[in-house]
This record gives structure tokens, sequence and C-alpha cells, in this order.
């Protein structure tokens, strides 16, 4: 810590994951004079996959910003400095514009040389986030359900409860003045785990013109990246899935549990598609680390892994799938969650598609994409060796490998072995 | 509909059933020549005899072991225990006994236990216990606890009716003091909360004489809307008419008369925590009586239960919250 000022509490790029040696500022919430709370966000930075918020370390106002947004520093760097409540403000400076209500707490902008020009990336902070009496404000339980489901900004609620406290009166009076709307989180559906392909036509362009956003451009980078790479080349098989149809109900499983699971267990037969291909250096693994594509929505996807997913059972997959994908929505995840997999599963299949050719997530060499499971006429052979036509619910399991890595046959072979493992489902 | 007292109600209700039904009789100390400790069977003995109407030794254990014996083989027994208190001399026939042989022999115990309960009158600590948490910790026992005449009436019927054991708490400080419109004849009121007075910033939740308690303290509390709820039955436990009146007024005040550990009033209190955590603005406040015995003297027995004054506190206290 190198503190001009001893009062000051430094606020530095933290350590997001044994592996992570640097990230970028993407937003500012709070601007130099601001007042901020303990473990309230003061930004949010971006490491190489993982956007993060990084809380304040003490609670007070914010004296100086010392890295400009978008600038990209090494673990441990000073990003701002807080004066802790009760510290005598730093030394006058050129006077930041006062924030509403905050006029009391006003410290100087750009102290000690700090080289940063706060306020410049659009809506300035919300005003006083304290009460009448400067306390931090609190909400209880039923003022904060009210304002999440009207999609309220609590700070703009005036309190007439105890030192200014907003009681459950006050939101509601503010709900029918406002007129607020149900926001639309409220009902917004949960999000399908899914990968996007580069094939589907290119979103309109947004009548703002925006640009893409922060993920999105590292997503195209990512794709691209793989298709200038790898030697891109998609096999297909059909499976009947009539035997992890049957299984899955009871145990209230998604299909992609025991397509994982299958996965899982031809890799370990095959462990020429469980490989990585860096360069011309071509490393195969013994253990699964299953990477699962998760839709964040409009705002792109993201590949949690399962570490060790071998180990697991289709109950212990199911369990692992949905919590990782609940905790990448919530953006939860930590840096070291999204690395080291081997091998990635893919799952849109929940419109109705029925095929895709995906992108294989580099430097692995296979990504396999389940799609949707729909019941279709099928001849089947009895023992007796008597043909019937049958209704199954059939899906197309679509495998993405490297040329570079392996040949057709071996990518083959091994959809034959996870079709193999899902038409003759027994508990593994 | 004629006006009762609720003591006449209960009255009303004995002999209403003694007429209806061979298998009711009534038990305890003293209840047949005497007429009872605060008269409510007064005047039974002369129209049922001393067959239906049996007056007792001084032994509750005896009291209670007759009636579940009475019960198995048929008879629906109505215990009087003078006070509640006294309860205690019974307790092993009751909650081992009565409230298990159902889950044990699958053999009903339709027997009411009639617990004359609660302080107020200077009877000092063995004549004052407010024992229903006592009875809602054991699973196989129903426990009522009506603060009305009309109420009072109506759930003794649906008690004796009712094929569980039940302890039927009745306020003595309300048997001549709350009077009311009583339906005639047979009626049963049913084992749920009732709404006392309509309100929306604030709920107390009380039951017995607590809800008497809770309507005058807050009849005209700085114009505000007070809920009161009354939950007439402990055991089951309205517990959705209680978080109703939580997700309708969002702050909740729990009085009882009771002491204050382990109390019915911490069970609410308990069930809010963990369902209706969602719709609360404030603390959930209790207010009861401190784990103290009651005591003789009466300026110290007022200032022990729960007052009107002090309700008015805790209320004017969460509804500036």
């Amino acid at each position: 810590m190198s503190s001009s000022r001893t009062e000051l509490v430094d606020v530095t790029m933290p350590q997001m994951g044994v592996s992570v040696a640097e990230g970028t500022v993407v937003q500012w919430r709070k601007q130099v004079g601001d007042q901020i709370q303990a473990d309230e966000t003061i930004c949010e930075i971006s490491t190489d996959k993982i956007d993060t918020e990084v809380p304040a370390p003490a609670g007070g106002v914010v004296a100086e910003i010392l890295v400009p947004l978008e600038a990209t520093v090494a673990v441990g760097v000073v990003l701002a400095r807080i004066a802790p409540e009760g510290a005598v403000a730093a030394s006058p400076g050129p006077g930041a514009p006062a924030t509403a209500g905050g006029a009391a707490a006003a410290t100087n902008g750009n102290s000690a040389g700090a080289a940063v020009a706060p306020a410049v990336n659009g809506a300035p902070a919300p005003a006083a986030s304290t009460g009448a009496t400067g306390v931090p404000r609190r909400y209880s339980p039923v003022v904060q359900r009210i304002a999440a489901a009207h999609g309220i900004d609590l700070e703009r609620v005036t309190g007439t409860g105890r030192d200014g406290r907003v009681r459950k009166q006050d939101v509601l009076a503010f709900v029918e003045a406002e007129g607020a709307t149900e926001s639309a989180a409220a009902t917004a559906p949960e999000p399908p785990l899914h990968i996007e392909s580069p094939y589907r036509p290119d979103p309109a362009a947004v009548a703002d013109g925006g640009q893409l956003s922060r993920m999105r451009r590292q997503i195209g980078e990512h794709m691209k990246r793989s298709l200038d790479t790898a030697a891109h080349c998609t096999t297909w098989i059909e499976v009947d899935m009539s035997a992890v149809e049957g299984a899955r109900a009871p145990l209230g499983l998604t299909a992609l549990a025991f397509v994982a699971r299958a996965t899982t267990l031809a890799l370990r037969e095959h462990s020429s598609l469980n490989a990585w291909l860096e360069g011309e250096r071509y490393t195969r693994h013994d253990a699964v680390n299953l990477g699962i594509a998760v839709s964040l929505g409009e705002n792109g996807l993201i590949v949690p892994v399962l570490k060790d997913a071998h180990e697991l059972s289709v109950e212990g997959l199911g369990v692992r799938i949905k919590d990782l994908a609940r905790r990448a929505r919530a953006g939860e995840l930590s840096p070291d969650e999204v690395r080291e997999g081997t091998f990635t599963i893919t799952n849109p299949g929940q419109y109705g598609s029925i095929m895709a050719t995906p992108i294989i997530n580099q430097p692995q060499v296979g990504i396999l994409d389940l799609e949707a499971v729909t019941k279709r006429p099928v001849v089947i052979t009895d023992a007796a060796g008597n043909d019937a036509i049958a209704i199954r619910p059939m899906t197309i399991l679509g495998l993405s490998w490297d040329h570079r890595a392996l040949d057709g046959a071996i990518a083959a072979q091994f959809l034959a072995a996870v079709k193999r493992h899902l038409e003759a489902w027994t508990a593994v | 509909m004629p006006t009762l007292t609720y003591l006449q109600a209960i009255s009303s209700a004995l002999r209403d059933e003694l007429r209806a039904d061979d298998r009711v009789l009534v038990m305890g100390e003293d209840i047949g020549v005497f007429g009872g400790a605060f008269k409510v069977t007064d005047g039974f003995v002369e129209e049922f005899g001393t067959d239906r109407v049996m007056d007792t030794p001084l032994a509750e254990s005896a009291i209670i072991g007759t009636a579940v014996g009475a019960a198995v083989v048929g008879m629906r027994p109505v215990c009087e225990m003078q006070f509640a208190d006294f309860i205690a001399c019974g307790f092993d026939q009751l909650v081992n006994v009565a409230a298990k042989m159902y889950y044990r022999q699958g053999l009903a115990v339709p027997i009411t236990v009639r617990l004359p309960s609660g302080g107020g009158f200077s009877g000092g600590p063995f004549h004052s216990q407010n024992p229903e948490a006592w009875f809602m910790q054991s699973p196989g026992i129903k426990v009522l606890a009506p603060a009305t005449a009309e109420d009072a009436k109506g759930l003794l019927h649906a008690a004796i009716r009712d094929p569980n054991p039940v302890c039927f708490m009745e306020h003595k400080h309300l048997y001549r003091r709350i009077k009311g419109e009583v339906p005639a004849g047979v009626y049963e009121t049913p084992m749920t909360a009732r709404v006392a007075r309509q309100g929306s910033d604030l709920v107390v939740i009380a039951y017995g004489a607590m809800v008497h308690v809770a309507l005058e303290a807050t009849e005209d509390l700085d114009s505000a809307s007070v809920q009161v709820l009354d939950l007439r039955s402990l055991v089951p436990l309205d517990n959705e008419a209680i978080l109703a009146a939580v997700a309708e007024c969002s702050k909740v005040v729990i009085l009882d008369e009771a002491n204050t550990t382990c109390a019915a009033g911490a069970q609410v209190a308990a069930l809010i925590a963990e369902r209706g955590f969602e719709d609360l603005d404030g603390p959930v406040i209790r207010v009861s009586t401190p784990d103290v015995p009651i005591p003789f003297s009466p300026p110290l027995e007022q200032v022990v239960l729960p007052s009107v004054e002090r309700v008015k506190e805790a209320c004017r206290e969460l509804l500036a919250y």
C-alpha cells in the first residue's frame, strides 16, 4: 500500500483467480466526491473472460480515481483511494462539482496529481445514498420486494419512517405516483442453455447505433480466431433417446445431463477428442473437464467448466450444470471456473432446432451440439429380425472436430460411442 | 340472539351437548352439587344426574385418566380442571396417555379438558397461569383459546365433537366481563383465526383475553389503521391467516399473556420469520409476560401482565419505524 496520505484507503486491482495477472476497468460506479459504503461496488473490471465488481474496502468518500476507464493494469495496482468516514477531507484542489445532497461530503476532485477526469461516461452517480442522518440506507424485505417487482430505484424514494427510513407506505406511494410498470426482469423466462452460432444472421443494428458490448467483442474475437485456427469439420449422428427419456423424468433431469454423462464416457474411450491442440503441441487429457455453454441472453454466453466431470454420476452432472448455469447468469463465476476445459457441449435445442455446426472452443479439438429431441417415425428391428415403424424420441448430435488433430473415422467412432451409451442407458 | 356472558356461553354449550348426546358427561372437582368453582355447571346435576355430572376426588390424574378410559370405550367426557394450573397433576395422563393413544394404538380419545386459565385478579402463582404452550408441544392434542362468548360456545361444541383430546383454554378473567350475542342451539366454530378488527398499517396477533387488550389499545391509536387477529385456535395454528395478515400489514406485534419463552406467540414469530420474511417492513415485536411467576400483589401483577399501555407503546414504536 502506497497511499500518499495515511488516512486514505487504497482500492486495488483484485487477484481474481490464480492465473489472472491483470484486469481492465470497464466502469466507474462512483466518482470522486461520492459517498460509498464498505463493500459497495466502486467499479467494474474485466479480466480475460469474467466481468466482476470491485467492492470498496472501506466506507467513506471517494477521494481519488487513479486508473482511467478502459485502462488495463496489473493485479495489485491502486485503482482509487477512499477517505474513510470521519477522516478529515483531503487537501483542497480543483473542486469537484458538488453531488446533490452530498455537499457536506464534497472532497477535492483531482488531488495528488491523480490523472483522471471523472464523470465522463454518461449519467452521474445517484444522489446521496444515505438517510437524513447520514446513516447508510437499509431497506426492509417488503420494501425491497416491492421495489424489485416495480423496477424502482429506492434511492429516489423519500422515507418517512424513523431517521428517514423508507417504509412500505413510502414505496407504495412512489409506485402509485410514478405509475411504474412491472419490470421485464420480474417476468422474463429463464434463459436457455445454448451457444451462439456464427451462421445465424448478424443481429440487426440497434436504433441507437451503440457499440458492441465488451463481451460480444470478446466472443467475436474467440470465434473468429477459432475458425482461422482449426480445420473445422462437422459430423452428425442420429440417436434414439427412448432410454434416456424413460430414465430422465424420475430423476428430474434434463437430457443435457445424460448427454454430458455419455460424452464423458465416450471421451474416456477416445481421448484423442479430449485434448488440446496448441500450435503443434497436441495434449491428450485423462481427466474430462467438461465445458457447458450457458447463454446470458443478448449479452452473450459463457462456458463454465465442470472439472473432473468423469467422476460425476448423471445426477451429479445435472446438479452441477444447474448450479454453474445459475451462477453464470448471476455473474458469480470466478475466472478459474471458465478455464481448462478439455471438451465443450452446447445445447440450443429448446427452440426446436435440429442441427448446427458449432465452433470449437480453442484450444480444444471438439465440441458436441445437442439440439431438440423430437418424436419421429423410425424403422426398428426386433430380435427376430422383423422390421417395423415406431415413434421414437430422436435427436441429432453434431460434433465439430479439428481435422488437424484427428480424422473423420475417429469422430464417427466417438459419436457412435456417445450414441451407444445413450441408447442403452443404464444408470452409471 | 340472546346476549350471554363468556361463562354463560360455556355453560350453554355444555348443557346443549349433554342434552343432545348421551355419551357426553362432565367430571371435575365440586362441579356437581356445588356447581363448580366458577358456577359453570350450576344446576347441571339436577337436570342430568350424578352419573353424567360427576364430582371427583382432588386428583387430576384420576380425572383425566378416567376420562381417557371412558373415551376409549365410546364416551365423550368433558373434564374440568378447577384452575388450569392444576393440570400439572394430570399431565402424564394427558400428554403421554391421551395424546399418543391414537398414534400408538389407533384408538381415538375424544376428551375435552376445560382449563380456566389466565390472571388479572390477584390469584397468584398457582391460579393465574397460561399453560397452553405445554400442550402445543405435545403432538396429538388440540388447543383452543376463545376470546368471545360466541366463540367460547362454538369452539366448545367443536371441541366436544372432535375425535382428539382438546385442551379448552377458557380465560377466567373473561367469564363475567365479556358479553356478546350468542346464536341459540348447537354450532361449531371453525378452528381458524378470526380478524377481530380490520386494519392495514400494523397487525396485533393475540388470543384469549389479550384480544380485548389489543382491541382496546389500538382502538384509536394516532388514527393508525391497526388490524387485530384473534388466533382462536393454537393447535391447529392458522398459519395462512397469520401470513395473510403479515402480507397485508407488514408490521406485526404479537401479544400473549403467557410467559415469554416458547409461548404460543414465539411460534407465531418463528412462522413469520420463516415464511413471512419478504412481507416484513419492521422487526416482529412481542409483548408478553416476562419469565416470572405471577405475583399475588395487585400492583406487581399489573406490571407483569401485558397492559393496554404496553401494547400501545409497542405499536407506536413499530408504526414509527
